[in-house]
């Protein structure tokens, strides 16, 4: 066990070198640069420019630079914002960005899950059908519509969260309910329906019936036997949906105001601000890859039939 | 399941057979049965799954729903709507209405505004100059023409069902188009998506070794990949148009399908048809195409279904952010995205596109639904 994990871990380390150099690259043969406006700079400032951001060098050079300071940790200075470095930003950033995605996938899965197990329960009767209705409905809304209505509703019409922005502390909970819930919608939706159809799967499944033989209570059956078979397909899909979650927060963080890593990416790449852009790709890449590292460790310790080889 | 047993009595197939005494006919295969001794047809596998699929009143209504909007998105350069990109200055921000002509609720709309001022500073009535202003714009409704089409019309007679936007152009028409674009996104994006996959699918599965693993390492690694973010970038920097926003979303979405087609073609390549054509020397490309893509057509075409309404969600995710479709253009997206704004005033131009868009998403879900239940293999042959 311990050597399959060192193994899938070392496994990442390939995966984010090629997610850096094919974003490296993308970014750099794109026409236009950071320094390109509309006023044009004189030549002599755009090459001492150039020359402080070691832009006259070779590509390879750069690359080669670059990725020397990214081993260590540094992501380097921004091109357009000058107070602070790269690490600052997204250093101030993030940690609000992983809030909201953390309490939109928990509220996500809680709701998801009971919503599933009860359509699951109750097959083909009216609680079934408008569960699952709200499910298809969760999916189809598009996050940008979702967000913006429930501003209009909560905020504009009854005053009773404020619109938008974000407050730390004791009253945080106001600006964090809007966005966390607008996110979440989707993936709860989602939940929803997988864990519906493998309850139903797994409650048509021999050892579930012997466990029904035996005179097992039916919460019993649920809880112990049935749950833990069954959320196997959504414990799989929290990877990527946790991945999702954080792209579809950079649409929630425009729409309500919250100052995350998202708003800095679009800016950035507006702004063609490369080493800023390359940050957030980097820290983007970094959670996405180790959530799912961790998916497949806790996949593999729920079900004995995974095999660590 | 349970539903659909009461049908199996009234199933005409069923009846005959069991009329035909068995004994007569040596010569004659055994009837085909299921698993529940059901006699049954052989039919092709797209025939069964229609079948089923007719029962499923969900799937169908969203089939409907969907020939609905592909015949208005197709016909919309003949049906009597106004243009979508004319501007009318006069007419920024009319709200919906059925009945009122676009004068009258512009002489209204000046006509609340002053009133609503009036009150805040507390004058009672209206000023001359006020007075003055409105028989202007009654002037204007009278007199005012423009040309369309070659033909000179009235230019506040002009009725806007679902009102207009920031510019004065007619939302109707706009969610109509912006409806063309979307779909033909979804459309087109996913059939190059399907089309790269299938082929990078089918060349990883039936060659396999080597090929087969750099083809699965390339996809796993792009599956890596925080693709919406790499689409913002490749959208932010190489400009925003259609062109680059197709490739942008389906290079980065043939990777599910290329898993899909390959998982079938290993299933499928050592069976007996496969032999068959191989030893007859059909080549490795015709195989390929001709035996073992179409064995997997049903899990494909479920796929692409359940693909289209992502494509249009991404686009409308992109425009949203400014990244999409530019201006004149529209996609229901980048009128959601345009209307956030506004939306307390103007309710109706966020309302109507993402209603427009969220019927839409919402038949397209159900259809690919009930096209996986139908395909399921588990169900083949059940009635």
């Amino acid at each position: 066990m311990t050597r399959y994990i060192i193994r899938r871990f070392l496994g990442l380390i390939p995966t984010l070198f090629i997610i850096i150099t094919i974003s490296f690259f993308i970014i750099r043969v794109a026409p236009g640069g950071p320094f390109s406006q509309e006023k044009e700079l004189p030549q002599q400032v755009l090459e001492n420019i150039q020359k402080k951001f070691h832009m006259d060098e070779p590509l390879l050079v750069q690359y080669g630079r670059y990725m020397f300071d990214v081993i260590r940790g540094d992501l380097g200075p921004s091109f357009r914002y000058q107070d602070h470095d790269v690490n600052f930003y997204i250093f101030s950033s993030l940690p609000n960005s992983l809030f909201l995605g953390f309490v939109a996938l928990i509220i996500a899965i809680i709701l998801g899950i009971s919503v599933g197990m009860l359509s699951a329960v109750k097959q083909n009767q009216m609680a079934d059908y408008v569960s699952m209705s709200i499910a298809v409905i969760g999916i189809s809304i598009p996050l940008f519509v979702v967000g913006p209505v429930l501003m209009y509703f909560f905020a504009l019409k009854w005053h009773i969260l404020p619109t938008s922005g974000w407050i730390t502390g004791r009253n945080g909970w106001k600006t964090l309910l809007m966005p966390a819930v607008t996110l979440s919608l989707p993936y709860f939706a989602y939940i929803a329906r997988l864990s519906r159809a493998s309850i139903i799967e797994v409650l048509r499944s021999d050892y579930i019936r012997t466990a029904r033989a035996k005179g097992l209570r039916d919460n019993v059956i649920m809880y112990k036997h049935v749950l833990k078979g069954a959320l196997l397909p959504v414990v799989s899909y929290l990877g990527p949906a946790f991945a999702q979650i954080i792209t579809g927060s950079v649409v929630v963080e425009q729409i309500f105001r919250v100052p995350g890593l998202g708003r800095f990416f679009v800016q950035s790449a507006f702004n063609r601000d490369y080493t800023l852009i390359m940050g957030t790709v980097i820290v983007y890449s970094v959670i996405l890859v180790v959530m799912n590292f961790l998916v497949d460790i806790i996949y593999s310790l729920l079900d004995p039939r995974v095999s660590y080889k | 399941m349970s539903d659909s047993r009461p049908d199996i009595e009234k199933n005409e197939e069923s009846v005959t057979t069991q009329e035909q005494p068995l004994s007569n006919l040596p010569q004659q295969q055994p009837e085909a049965t299921n698993e529940f001794s059901q006699p049954v047809k052989g039919v092709s596998l797209s025939k069964d799954a229609w079948r089923r699929m007719k029962k499923n009143k969900m799937a169908m209504f969203g089939l409907v729903v969907i020939i609905i909007y592909a015949i208005i998105s197709l016909a919309a350069p003949i049906l009597p709507i106004h243009s979508y990109r004319t501007q009318v200055l006069q007419h920024v921000h009319l709200p919906p209405s059925l009945t009122k002509t676009a004068g009258q609720l512009w002489y209204e709309k000046d006509l609340n505004y002053m009133h609503k001022l009036n009150a805040s500073k507390g004058i009672e009535g209206l000023t001359d100059e006020q007075k003055q202003k409105l028989a202007d714009i009654q002037q204007h409704i009278k007199n005012d023409t423009m040309v369309v089409n070659g033909k000179t019309i009235k230019t506040h007679d002009r009725r806007y069902l679902l009102g207009t936007d920031y510019l004065g152009r007619d939302m109707l028409a706009r969610i109509i188009y912006g409806g063309q674009v979307s779909i033909a996104i979804g459309l087109i994006g996913t059939i190059t998506s399907v089309l790269i996959g299938i082929v990078m699918g089918a060349i990883a599965g039936y060659v396999g070794g080597k090929t087969d693993y750099m083809i699965m390492r390339v996809v796993d690694v792009m599956y890596g990949l925080p693709y919406m973010l790499l689409v913002i970038i490749l959208m932010a920097i190489f400009g925003r148009n259609i062109f680059n926003l197709f490739l942008a979303l389906s290079l980065v979405s043939w990777l599910t399908v290329a898993r899909v087609v390959r998982g079938q073609l290993i299933s499928l390549k050592n069976s007996e048809f496969v032999e068959a054509a191989r030893s007859m020397g059909a080549s490795p490309a015709r195989i390929i195409f001709r035996h073992l893509v179409p064995n997997s057509l049903g899990i494909i075409i479920v796929f692409s279904t359940l693909r289209v309404p992502t494509f249009i969600m991404n686009e409308a995710f992109l425009s949203f952010l400014g990244l999409g479709i530019s201006a004149p253009y529209a996609s229901w997206g980048s009128l959601v995205g345009d209307a956030v704004e506004g939306m307390a005033s103007y309710w109706w131009r966020l309302f109507f596109p993402a209603l427009a868009m969220t019927i839409f998403l919402f038949a397209m879900n159900f259809l690919g639904d009930g096209l996986r239940d139908a395909f399921d293999p588990h169900s083949k042959n059940r009635l």
